[in-house]
């Protein structure tokens, strides 16, 4: 049963209602409050986009940015350049400028932390802030030497109007990232964070995420600064600096920016704690003490202020309604439903004449004097599945790794459809074809399952489609959070869901692990069909030799780097050296 | 959990609790209402001013044990503004807007003169600095501090240098924030057309808070200069003399604002150098002889207050304003301050070199008297140095 | 030229010896410090004001506050070894941001923002090159930023708490397991290099600008050097915190290029990272 809240309308009408209901409640606040208090309003709101900004790169992207409000600083120059300039388009336009340039200078800072891990990102964050603070001090700000002030716009000039503007700005932005978080860019950042390979391996390009996740923050950086230039009039760089770009950060991570409503809750205690400092005469320098320590608190703790209020609202929806499996809907014939076609119940054999779908010649990866793989050649004929066996440390998982890209140093040579794989990212083979599952879990959690699936697909599925595929393979609904799901059925998912992008080939590393062996069976089955369905090649990594024998109509066996044997699966397992490495010479198939 | 939960009921009740005092309308009775008075400070942060307001504070509070203005309690507020313009701007509007102030008296803040001074004008209200900063407090119709300001300061210093102390080779270093670029650039223009000389060379490059000043010093020593004109705040002083002794620059004589004039500072050099040499705003707080200084003295130390040129300007912004308020014939209203002050007579007070008075200029930078102060190696504490004001010449 | 740059060693000195620092926390602990020089800054001004104030003779204030230094610094690596042992260096450097901030702010309410009175350990100059004088304190931090650099080093590859510390980097649950005390271990480093950095601030704050704010936030450009050897090796971090010093004090007297002086020595290190690290490489773990 499909909720009302997931059909495609109503998820697209939801945060414009929401809007609404936002702007409707800002304009009753902008005639009932006191002149103070709206001044003071506004400075909330600013802060809560620079927030709301901060929860992206941050929040969602999992990297630390502590030049917030020097894009700020960027977006109110460029404001008061214009002004200055009295440049066309007014006060609106200047602002969406402004907004643009801190993007673009957004790209530029981010673009030499993409080689550099993580935390030095941070390192040239803070440089950048430090740096642009002294050269702001010195060059100020266009039109203060003049006493120039930047004009607001015309329909909202005085003080009250200007907050239900910038309520407005914000209503905008919101919805905007809303909809940046829901789609395929909001996927691409929680799939950065939890894992750089897991990214690339669906072919998202780990670069580019990180690229967009900084030139959005950076835009809604400069669109706060925009507006700190309109409330002001006369913008300083004392607004921007970089001891406030930490404060800024430490409220972002305590509340959890990357949750809309929490960004807004952040913008009102960054006013609110020294607003209730100044009533209570305490002096305000009690406000950093409070924000350092709040921080420290929240990142040890583990979860922010926003998780925490939504895992409990979750756990309560989760305990009273569990987890359900994807029902397949059953629809009129004609559609490619499962139950249309009958089971295979055996490997379909290699059709002998068709040319390989993935060439592996020679293949070496030799980690300092370990010979990892070596002289490894295999071919995989096209709609058939291949399964990969040896014993553990046979170099199984590194030879995944090199053909998909991650092991760019491999001797020897890879070729997808005859066309020749060197010298291309994880990325690029992933686009081409090259699809992998991990044995370990690279599913990001924070994603739902219906999220996670298109982003891994990279191309336009229907509901019907995803819905098809996960009940296939046994998966949850579309709308379960992968966070309530256990990592076994995380695998499936990610099986389900590098079926569903119809690669050339799709190669699984152990999907089975972490379920039952009725369950590996079951998945067995499914797996059969799956070439004559999607038109692909598997190559299955697995110990379980039922499951094996089963599913697969050739097979491979590593030991020790090299490949022992090759070929339909009689053979093979007929092999006497394979039992011999494999088995152990006791043993008989 | 449970803890979140309960921080952001707190948190959010606590915005209500603020949000619902802020609707309610402020009611003052009639009869003997109390005159309300303000002033923007900057109190947090790294540059702080807060004797200013504090002095204010202490003389409003005496003249209200002695009965008030008129009958009339004064009721002083002095917010802080942490350096920031928002909160500056928010600042103005709730004392003036909010608390229907009837003039600013005292404020000290980096920025605020700049940030306030058209709204301000649009709410016709003035305002008396103790301290002006920024360069909006002497270029506005509704601003006149009661200070010399440091654009004046800076042409005092230069002033003194030349004509008094008879050096040459005087280097002009300058932090420049903001706009001051220009004000600093008229203040040693002026200098120049009265003496007839200009600086070796003017650095407008030197930051803020720097660690290390020692590159600036290098140059300057290269290039010859005898005397330095800077106008740092009080730790970067420190520290460019500091940077100097370190290179053995034992003969530079340093022409500092009044901003270094504290015993904190004197305390923290040593080595002076030639000597460092500051015409005081006002008449100068250390020499604990004189008589100039006793009532702000004894008031200061009564409340607790530091003695520093910052208390004492934000004494005598009370001073002139209870001087001024006390001729109003009548009701004591935003407008009538503000005609009083129109029409007032100059003010003169032995703490100050030039008289004081608002009226109705364009712009208010008048004050153009400082006493000459010293520093010397070895000695550290400031002294005297001369035995009269020394004023800019009008030329 | 020559001159100006001679003139920004004494600064170079001290990114020196807290580039050295930084490293050794990211390599040994898996954490990039922020409040390196924020811990440093507290523990000197409670050394400042014991003297000042309390009246104790300066070996003793400077010798109590170089402790305190080393002691907070040891508290924020207690909280992060208890709460966020497993978590990745993100997290655990995110959270010194906390401390930073807070440092600053507690140390403006109690020791007031002006400028503290630091009575000198090292003063004047020691000697002349070419015209330009090389204070003591010059000196003194290039010495102890090369001598703390080969002490680590030598600690670390020839003695058994050197290759505990390694083994509990590089793999702490393993390193736990055989017997190593990892608690314990991280925490020590932590204080050590927080006695490091309290002792050269309490060294060089005298002869130089020394307000919370611009101490604590010397942890710019000492970042900015250790990221010259990516957070791993000592040996760029010390040369990239003299050549940072070197550079500033040249690009200080050079005004064509006053408008972007302080991104120069920036640009610097990202451009020479970026060429260093060129190729992409998929790091182990992620």
């Amino acid at each position: 049963m499909r909720r009302v809240s997931g059909t495609p309308a109503a998820r697209i009408a939801l945060p414009f209602i929401v809007g609404a209901i936002g702007l409707a409640a800002g304009y009753l606040l902008s005639v009932s409050l006191s002149g103070y208090f709206v001044f003071l309003a506004v400075s909330a709101v600013v802060a809560a986009i620079a927030i709301l900004g901060l929860g992206i790169v941050t929040g969602s992207a999992g990297m630390i940015a502590l030049c917030q409000l020097t894009f700020a600083a960027v977006g109110a120059w460029i404001v008061s350049l214009l002004n200055v300039l009295n440049a066309p388009g007014g006060f609106i336009v200047w602002l969406i400028l402004g907004g643009l340039a801190a993007g673009v200078v957004g790209v530029l800072v981010g673009l030499p932390a993409l080689r550099l891990r993580g935390v030095n990102l941070a390192v040239v964050t803070l440089g950048f802030a430090a740096a642009a603070d002294v050269t702001l001090v010195q060059i100020q700000f266009p039109g203060s030497t003049d006493g120039v002030s930047v004009l607001r716009p015309d329909a909202f000039s005085d003080d009250r109007s200007y907050f239900f503007f910038s309520v407005l700005v914000l209503v905008i932005c919101g919805i905007g990232v809303y909809f940046l978080q829901s789609g395929r860019w909001g996927s691409s950042w929680k799939s950065v964070a939890f894992s750089e390979r897991g990214t690339a391996s669906v072919g998202a390009s780990v670069p580019g995420s990180k690229l967009t996740a900084f030139a959005v923050s950076a835009t809604l950086g400069g669109v706060s600064g925009g507006l700190i230039a309109g409330q002001v009039g006369l913008p300083f760089a004392s607004s921007f600096t970089p001891i406030q770009s930490l404060a800024l950060y430490v409220l972002a991570i305590m509340s959890g920016a990357y949750l809309i409503d929490m960004a807004i809750f952040g913008g009102i205690v960054w006013i609110a704690v020294p607003e209730l400092l100044k009533r209570w005469g305490i002096p305000q320098d009690w406000g950093f003490v409070i924000f350092g320590v709040l921080g420290v608190q929240a990142l040890t703790s583990g979860s922010n202020l926003g998780q925490s209020i939504r895992n409990a609202w979750w756990k309560r929806q989760a305990e009273k309604r569990p987890v359900e499996l994807a029902a397949p809907l059953a629809e009129a014939a004609g559609r490619d439903a499962v139950t249309a076609a009958p089971p295979a119940t055996a490997p379909a054999p290699a059709d002998p004449s068709a040319a390989p779908v993935l060439v592996v010649t020679d293949l070496g990866v030799a980690f300092g004097q370990v010979k990892a793989l070596n002289g490894v050649s295999l071919a995989v004929p096209p709609n058939t599945i291949m399964g990969l066996i040896g014993p553990n440390g046979a170099g199984k998982s590194t030879f995944v790794d090199a053909v998909t890209g991650f092991l760019p140093q491999h001797t020897g040579s890879v070729s997808l459809d005859g066309r020749d794989l060197r010298g291309l990212s994880a990325t690029a083979r992933a686009r081409l074809g090259v699809r992998r599952t991990f044995q370990q879990d690279r599913v990001p959690p924070t994603l739902t399952v219906e999220a996670y699936v298109r982003f891994v697909a990279r191309r336009r599925l229907t509901i019907a489609e995803i819905d098809d595929a996960l009940a296939f393979f046994g998966c949850p609904t579309a709308r379960t959070r992968l966070q309530n799901v256990d990592v076994g059925t995380r695998r499936l998912v990610e099986v389900a869901a590098n079926v569903l992008a119809r690669p050339r080939i799709l190669i699984l590393d152990e999907p089975a692990a972490g379920l039952s062996h009725e369950e590996h069976l079951e998945l067995g089955a499914r797996l059969l069909q799956a070439p004559a369905r999607f038109g692909m090649s598997i190559v299955l990594i697995e110990h379980d030799l039922d499951l094996v024998r089963s599913v697969c109509s050739t097979i491979t066996v590593l030991d020790f780097g090299e490949v022992l044997a090759s070929g339909p699966q009689a053979e093979v397992l007929a092999d006497p050296a394979v039992m011999k490495a494999y088995m152990g010479e006791t043993e008989m198939l | 959990m449970r803890k979140h939960v309960f921080y952001a009921t707190a948190a959010l009740a606590a915005s209500a609790a603020l949000v619902l005092s802020g609707c309610s309308a402020g009611g003052s009775g009639d009869g003997k209402a109390p005159i309300v008075v303000g002033s923007v400070n900057t109190k947090s942060g790294p540059a702080t001013f807060p004797e200013a307001s504090l002095a204010a504070a202490a003389v409003f509070a005496d003249q209200n044990a002695k009965g008030g203005i008129n009958g009339h309690k004064i009721d002083y507020k002095a917010l802080d503004d942490k350096g920031d313009p928002a909160t500056a701007s928010a600042n103005a509007r709730e004392i003036v807007g909010s608390d229907e102030a009837v003039a600013m008296v005292g404020s000290a803040s980096l920025i605020e003169c700049e940030i306030n001074a058209k709204y301000y004008e649009q709410q016709k209200v003035l305002s008396i600095p103790g301290v002006g900063v920024d360069t909006g407090c002497f270029d506005s119709p509704n601003i006149s501090p009661a200070n010399v300001g440091p654009f004046n300061d800076m042409t005092l210093t230069l002033y003194w240098g030349s004509e008094v102390a008879k050096l040459d080779n005087i280097c002009v270093l300058l932090e420049i924030a903001g706009s001051t670029r220009p004000a600093y650039q008229k203040a040693i223009d002026t200098w120049t057309k009265i003496t007839g000389k200009k600086p070796l060379y003017i650095d407008d490059t030197v930051p803020y808070g720097a660690s290390d000043y020692t590159p600036y010093i290098v140059k300057a020593k290269d290039a010859g200069c005898k005397a330095l004109a800077i106008n740092p705040v009080e730790p970067d002083a420190i520290a460019q003399v500091k940077a100097a002794n370190a290179q053995g620059w034992k003969d530079v004589n340093w022409l500092y604002l009044t901003s270094v004039y504290s015993d904190n500072f004197a305390k923290a050099v040593s080595d002076a150098g030639a000597g460092i040499y500051v015409p005081a705003e006002f008449y100068p707080f250390t020499d604990a002889s004189s008589d100039i200084n006793k009532d702000w003295r004894d008031l200061m130390t009564k409340n607790n207050i530091p003695l520093t040129s910052f208390s004492q300007g934000g004494y005598l912004a009370a001073k002139y304003f209870i001087q001024v308020a006390e001729g109003i014939k009548g009701d004591i209203t935003r407008e009538s301050v503000t005609k009083a002050l129109h029409d007032m007579q100059p003010i003169t007070n032995p703490m100050v070199g030039t008289p004081y008075t608002f009226g109705t200029a364009k712009v208010h930078d008048g004050n153009t008297a400082g006493w000459p102060i010293k520093l010397v190696t070895g000695k550290n504490a400031w002294e005297l140095n001369g035995d009269d004001w020394i004023t800019i010449p009008k030329k | 030229m020559l001159q100006g740059a001679l003139a920004g060693l004494a600064a170079g000195g001290l990114y020196a010896v807290l580039a050295v620092c930084l490293t050794l926390m990211s390599r040994l602990v898996r954490v990039v410090n922020f409040s390196q020089a924020a811990t440093g800054m507290f523990g000197g001004f409670v050394a400042v004001w014991l003297v000042s104030h309390a009246g104790w003779p300066i070996w003793l204030g400077s010798l109590v506050g170089v402790l305190i230094g080393g002691a907070l610094s040891a508290l924020i690596g207690l909280i992060i070894a208890t709460w966020l042992p497993e978590a990745d260096t993100t997290t655990r450097s995110a959270v010194t941001v906390g401390p930073l901030l807070l440092l600053i702010s507690l140390s403006f309410i109690l020791f007031g923002n002006k400028p503290q009175p630091f009575s000198p350990i090292l003063s004047g100059p020691a000697f002349s090159i070419g015209g330009v004088v090389v204070s003591q304190v010059t000196v003194a931090t290039v010495v102890l930023a090369i001598v703390v650099a080969l002490a680590c080093r030598l600690v670390l590859t020839r003695t058994s708490i050197g290759t505990k510390l390694r083994a509990l980097s590089e793999r702490p649950t393993t390193a736990e397991l055989i017997g190593i005390p990892a608690r314990p271990l991280s925490v020590a480093v932590w204080a050590v290099t927080g006695i490091i950095s309290a002792l050269v601030i309490i060294i060089v704050a005298p002869s130089q600008s020394n307000d919370a704010t611009s101490l604590s936030m010397l942890i710019v450009p000492a970042s900015a050097a250790a990221l010259l050897g990516a957070f791993r090796r000592l040996d760029l971090a010390v040369i990239g915190g003299l050549v940072l010093g070197l550079l500033s004090g040249l690009v200080a007297q050079i005004d064509e290029v006053s408008f972007i002086r302080n991104f120069l020595p920036f640009l610097f290190i990202i451009g020479f990272l970026l060429w260093t690290q060129r190729k992409e490489v998929w790091d182990a773990a992620r």
